[in-house]
């Protein structure tokens, strides 16, 4: 094998392969114009949609000019005149209640009942894209009907009732926004969500050719409300509520989960083994309770030695980034900016950020997983970290805790605050021991150059964890030996409900031991530390978001009166 | 920095479009004026029997349209003189209407009768104008401040007109190729 000459004698350089080509299998580089793992994909549905609605916005500019209006109105009214000419009167009366599938009435029961699912299963997200575009169907139905003035089919017997001009036709487009609203909003994606697009095609067909034989449409007029009810609503809805990040999902348990099966589970085996030269054997959920800002897996790899080796990976995507800008936001209006709260632009800042923070605290000599990297599955919207996994260590807390194991405990905090880091998440599910070892896990919200008051927050609830499988007295006594007491002291001064984390706030109440009072007893008294900092930029961010609330409350007013929903 | 306003563009532009979207929506509706055939057409569809469709001939300055619907039936539209005392004038096309209990008045066109029917002289002006011809009638619901209420009823005359069917059926024929009548 031919070596990379040596920088220095004496050394002998790197082994490379003699192929001008990279490697079928394992590590390599992708070459320009190759697609990622997972690519993006767009159904070849969504293009047609787009298509017919640009092809719509043209048609209704046609419309205005003459030649093209009485073009039109012509096939119309031709194709209209062959139906009428199938029309059988006993299915006259048929096909008339057939056209009351879209009265206001049933579109009203449809729309104010997706609404009410859609808060029930707080899926707020599908909530407010769903009223802007039912909002926007709604308005661009009726301005373009203001500006067309199209008539009512001409030169047929019209047997129905109708309300205001036909092009677009208001009710088909009503109809079809509110059903594509039920599909693409409350019925998971597969099976389910085939059947219901299946059976919203089926019912507004329906309709649509009742309009027909009944002449109160043209077959133009409702093709364009198609297009707009229909096609403009499904695009949305796959633009800004992807099944990939927003699924819509009646399970229950934290949702920020990714599958791992079918198309992500291929892509995440030839990730890994393309860009860190990973033979994936097995990929399994792991620890999905503990973990909602990302999506925690196993992985099994064979070396090419053939030993098996067990690695755990954390896969983020663009749902996760937007947890954790959501957490943020909120804690900014809450307790204004204790800290560094900056939300992470992109997934590959926040992967990077971790992997970094790992290599960091693996260089201080602190007890946490060895890095391996992090592989791109899908550019800028999905990203998998990869480290060791800590096989046969259980969750600290499962059993009593010696002495050594609380000094090891402690020991990582001390040793946090020397190199000048915070963990921020010191919980039970966090602290791992084996042996006597105590490992911590999951750095994701680790900062390098922490405030005082968060480092004292760490060790406050390192404490507290320690002490729900000891007592507070041994606990207090052994962190005396590597800690001051006006640490300590500062340490449960700056400790409130908000700064311990939800788990290990839960384990306290169930405890039935008051250990933070306790603690504050056998620490030095002091004085309590603020954890309420007002800035202009707090304000600012409240005013905001009192602003977005009234919007909101309009948009839900002049969505009511628009969509006719009342 | 700019990725990410890039990534909330179709959130933002959707909550903005929500919100602005009412705001065009509510420019005021648009009643057929007199000569535009096609959409006037709608107005004669909505009465299959009215001899003449009301349309809008001048609007006078302070008056707009405050509301025009149409539907199987009947055709409404509302005027909102600014000093009519804040209540609007509602016009109603409908195949028949009563005119009982109302006076006669001079014909507003050749082959329609006009009547009045007054409610209240004091302290408003308010009633009914009819204008009543073969297959339909024209109802104006007024209720003016007395006062300027000699000027504004001249001036809802002068607002809305009576077009006569057969011309409008000419006209969409010559311009459209249409037939505005079921042969």
């Amino acid at each position: 094998m031919d070596r990379l000459s040596a920088s220095r004698e004496g050394q002998t350089g790197y082994p490379i392969s003699p192929r001008v080509a990279a490697a079928p299998s394992g590590r390599r580089r992708r070459p320009s114009g190759e697609a990622p793992p997972l690519p993006r994909q767009v159904e070849r549905s969504t293009v047609w949609y787009v298509a017919a609605a640009v092809a719509t916005v043209a048609f209704w500019v046609g419309m205005a000019v003459r030649p093209i209006f009485t073009g039109v109105t012509a096939a119309d009214v031709a194709v209209l005149r062959g139906l009428t000419q199938l029309r059988w009167h006993p299915l006259n009366a048929t096909m008339e209640q057939i056209s009351t599938i879209g009265s206001g009435l049933a579109v009203r029961v449809l729309a104010w009942g997706t609404i009410g699912l859609l808060l029930v299963v707080r899926r707020f997200r599908h909530l407010v894209v769903y009223f802007a575009i039912a909002l926007v169907v709604a308005v661009v139905a009726a301005g373009v009907s203001q500006v067309l003035g199209r008539m009512r089919p001409t030169d047929v017997t019209i047997l129905g009732s109708w309300d205001g001009y036909s092009q677009p036709s208001r009710p088909v487009a009503a109809l079809a926004v509110v059903l594509a609203g039920v599909v693409y909003t409350l019925i998971p994606r597969g099976r389910w969500r085939r059947r219901g697009v299946w059976g919203a095609v089926a019912i507004i067909g329906l309709f649509c050719l009742a309009r027909l034989y009944l002449a109160v449409d043209h077959p133009t007029d409702v093709i364009a409300a198609l297009a707009l009810g229909w096609a403009l609503p499904v695009t949305v809805f796959r633009m800004m509520t992807p099944d990939d990040v927003f699924p819509v999902t009646y399970r229950r348990g934290k949702r920020a989960h990714l599958d791992l099966s079918g198309q992500r589970r291929s892509a995440i085996v030839k990730a890994l083994d393309a860009q860190l030269g990973l033979r994936v054997t097995a990929i399994e959920p792991f620890g999905l309770e503990g973990s909602a800002g990302s999506t925690p897996l196993r992985l099994l790899t064979s070396t090419w030695d053939g030993d098996e080796v067990t690695l755990f990976g954390k896969l983020y995507a663009l749902s996760h980034l937007r947890s954790d800008r959501w957490y943020k936001f909120v804690r900014t209006i809450r307790y204004g900016r204790l800290e560094d709260e900056k939300p992470f632009s992109t997934v590959r800042r926040l992967v990077e950020y971790e992997d970094h923070l790992l290599r960091l605290l693996r260089d201080a000599g602190l007890p946490t997983p060895v890095p391996h990297g992090f592989v791109e599955i899908t550019p800028e919207r999905e990203y998998l970290i990869v480290m060791e996994f800590f096989a046969g260590c259980s969750e600290i807390g499962s059993a009593r805790l010696t002495d050594t194991e609380i000094d090891r405990g402690l020991r990582i905090i001390r040793r946090m605050w020397e190199v000048g880091v915070a963990h921020r998440d010191i919980k039970p599910s966090n602290l791992l021991t084996r042996g006597g070892e105590v490992f911590l896990i999951d750095v994701a919200f680790a900062t390098v150059r922490p405030t005082p008051w968060r480092e004292a927050v760490d060790l406050a609830n390192m404490m507290l964890t320690l002490a729900l499988a000891s007592s507070a007295q041994q606990v207090y006594s052994r962190a005396l030996l590597q800690f001051a007491a006006d640490d300590i002291a500062e340490a449960f001064a700056a400790s409130r409900s908000v700064t311990i984390p939800t788990q290990l706030r839960t384990r306290l109440r169930n405890d039935g031991r008051d250990l933070l009072p306790e603690f504050r007893r056998l620490a030095p008294q002091r004085k309590p530390v603020s954890i309420q900092l007002w800035s202009v930029q707090r304000i600012g961010v409240l005013v905001a978001v009192i602003v977005a609330v009234l919007v909101a409350a309009a948009m839900l007013a002049a969505f009511v009166q628009l969509a006719g929903l009342i | 920095m700019s990725s990410r306003r890039h990534r909330s563009l179709p959130v933002v532009t959707a909550l903005a479009t929500a919100f602005l979207m009412p705001a065009c929506a509510t420019v005021g509706p648009s009643a057929p004026a007199c000569g535009t055939a096609r959409r006037l057409a709608i107005v004669a569809q909505s009465v299959p029997t009215a001899s003449y469709v009301p349309c809008l001939a001048t609007l006078p300055e302070g008056w707009e349209v405050t509301r025009f619907d149409v539907e199987s039936g009947h055709t409404r539209l509302s005027l909102a003189p600014d000093r009519g005392g804040g209540r609007d004038v509602d016009v109603e096309l409908s195949a028949e209407c009563d005119v009982a209990g109302a006076t006669p008045e001079p014909a507003r066109s050749p082959g329609a009768r006009t009547y009045l029917r007054l409610t209240t002289i004091s302290p408003r002006y308010a009633g009914t104008l009819f204008d009543v011809f073969a297959g339909g009638c024209v109802q104006y619901r007024f209720d003016f401040d007395r006062g300027p209420h000699i000027p504004l009823m001249e001036e809802l005359r002068d607002a809305v007109a009576l077009f006569p069917r057969r011309q409008l059926e000419l006209d969409l024929r010559r311009t459209y190729g249409v037939e505005l009548n079921v042969p």
